[in-house]
């Protein structure tokens, strides 16, 4: 096929792909919805760490190796439900996470970093594990206490 | 040497060690007490600094204020940067009356609004055990307050108002359980300190005692009255405090994070329970039948 009709097909096709990106994708409550499912997933796989981390349940390396991994994905994922169209939605983030993005996203990289600490200790090193898992729980409880409503 | 000195030796160690078995004689308080009690108190938080490998109670943490910025100081028993001078009365006038040895008012920052509450013998062992910490020349950082808050006087008119000194007058018909669980809550925990909101001049609403709202640092704080508590099952209270899980698997905010990690976590089995058994006790606030707990 020739350079144009190639062009025009794939301006189309991104036009396309962008338009559809606008239609439900975007929608404020659905965008909170998705973020709240991956904070909930988080809760999910973080709650054993926590548990094992604190001598409630006993240590598991393969469970902490893979939770790790899941939780180093999850972490990436909420992030892009925060935007402005969401401010006035039905939901525990505080204002602040409007109001100062440069510290809402530092706390966000300071999960992140945790993760990956935790995700690059041999989970058979139980102490250095559960140190680890301490500092994420710490990532987790400073950033909810300046950007999550309370309770 | 000639042999005539050579009985001032043995002398010399002969009263080191009756000096040190009359110390030991005299000093009233139980260390390894005091060291549970520290924890129940939760004095670690605010003598120690906010960064890794902090010498602990060697004072630094910040506490951010509608009046400024306090900083606990260094409480080891160094003889000038900590309170190595202090006498045990010292210890006890500072806890039980919130003065310094020199008779100034200490800032209610420090929480001796609830550490009045504590008995004598506590306060021997938290002695006791303060007095056997290392010394740390760590220096205290002077208050950062905003005017006219730097100014003591006006501490005495607010204690006038707000401060009401001595361990609390036994309520009638507790249970010996309930009155455990208070004195853990109200003394040495001093729970209230950020859990009961507080008036414009920093006082306590005493009629909202445990109602939680927004803390010093501005940051909301919950409600701990029955009402507040009433989606949380005993077990699961028990979880939270000592392990900071949730039954969905979140984690408590930093604050009182810390507060799990270094003192309810540290409790025992029997203190936990009176615990959460004096909070179930508690009467539901004037106004609680018409408003819901806050974010809910």
């Amino acid at each position: 096929m020739n350079k144009k009709l190639l062009g025009v097909m794939v301006t189309l096709v991104g036009v396309t792909v962008y338009a559809g990106g606008a239609a439900a994708q975007d929608k404020p409550e659905v965008l909170v919805k998705q973020r709240q499912a991956v904070m909930t997933l988080q809760g999910k796989y973080f709650g054993p760490l926590q548990g094992m981390a604190q001598g409630k349940i006993p240590y598991n390396a393969e469970i902490v190796a893979r939770n790790a991994a899941y939780l180093n994905v999850l972490d990436r994922m909420p992030w892009d439900g925060f935007v402005p169209s969401t401010k006035d939605m039905k939901s525990r983030a505080l204002p602040a996470v409007f109001a100062d993005p440069a510290k809402f996203k530092k706390a966000q990289e300071q999960l992140q970093e945790a993760v990956v600490k935790l995700v690059e200790v041999k989970s058979g090193n139980e102490g250095a594990a559960k140190a680890a898992i301490t500092e994420v729980g710490k990532a987790c409880g400073s950033c909810h206490d300046n950007f999550r409503q309370k309770n | 040497m000639g042999t005539h000195c050579g009985w001032m030796l043995p002398a010399g160690v002969f009263f080191l060690l009756l000096g040190a078995m009359l110390e030991s004689a005299w000093a009233q308080g139980d260390a390894k007490q005091g060291y549970y009690l520290v924890k129940a108190g939760g004095c670690l938080g605010c003598h120690t600094e906010e960064k890794k490998d902090a010498v602990p109670f060697a004072g630094g943490r910040a506490l951010k204020t509608p009046f400024g910025v306090f900083f606990g100081p260094n409480i080891t028993p160094h003889r000038q940067a900590g309170i190595g001078n202090w006498t045990e009365a010292d210890f006890f006038r500072a806890m039980r009356y919130g003065r310094r040895p020199d008779g100034a008012h200490y800032f209610p920052a420090f929480p001796y609004p609830s550490f009045t509450k504590i008995v004598d013998r506590d306060l021997s062992d938290l002695w006791a055990y303060l007095r056997s910490l290392p010394p740390n020349q760590r220096a205290n950082q002077p208050h950062d307050l905003r005017f006219p808050f730097g100014w003591r006087l006006p501490v005495a008119i607010w204690k006038l108002l707000f401060f009401t000194p001595g361990p609390r007058a036994d309520v009638p018909g507790l249970t010996p359980v309930v009155r455990r669980g208070a004195y853990l809550v109200q003394a040495l925990g001093h729970c209230g300190e950020c859990h009961t909101p507080r008036n414009f001049l920093g006082g306590p609403q005493r009629n909202r005692f445990l109602a939680g709202g927004k803390g010093p640092d501005g940051k909301d704080i919950p409600n701990l009255t029955p009402t507040g508590l009433k989606k949380w099952s005993d077990g699961e209270l028990k979880d939270f405090l000592l392990y900071g899980l949730t039954p969905d698997g979140d984690v408590p905010s930093e604050t009182m994070g810390e507060v799990i990690r270094n003192s309810t976590s540290q409790l025992t089995p029997g203190d936990l329970a009176a615990l959460i058994a004096y909070l179930r006790s508690l009467p539901p606030l004037p106004d609680e039948s018409r408003q819901p707990p806050p974010g809910s």
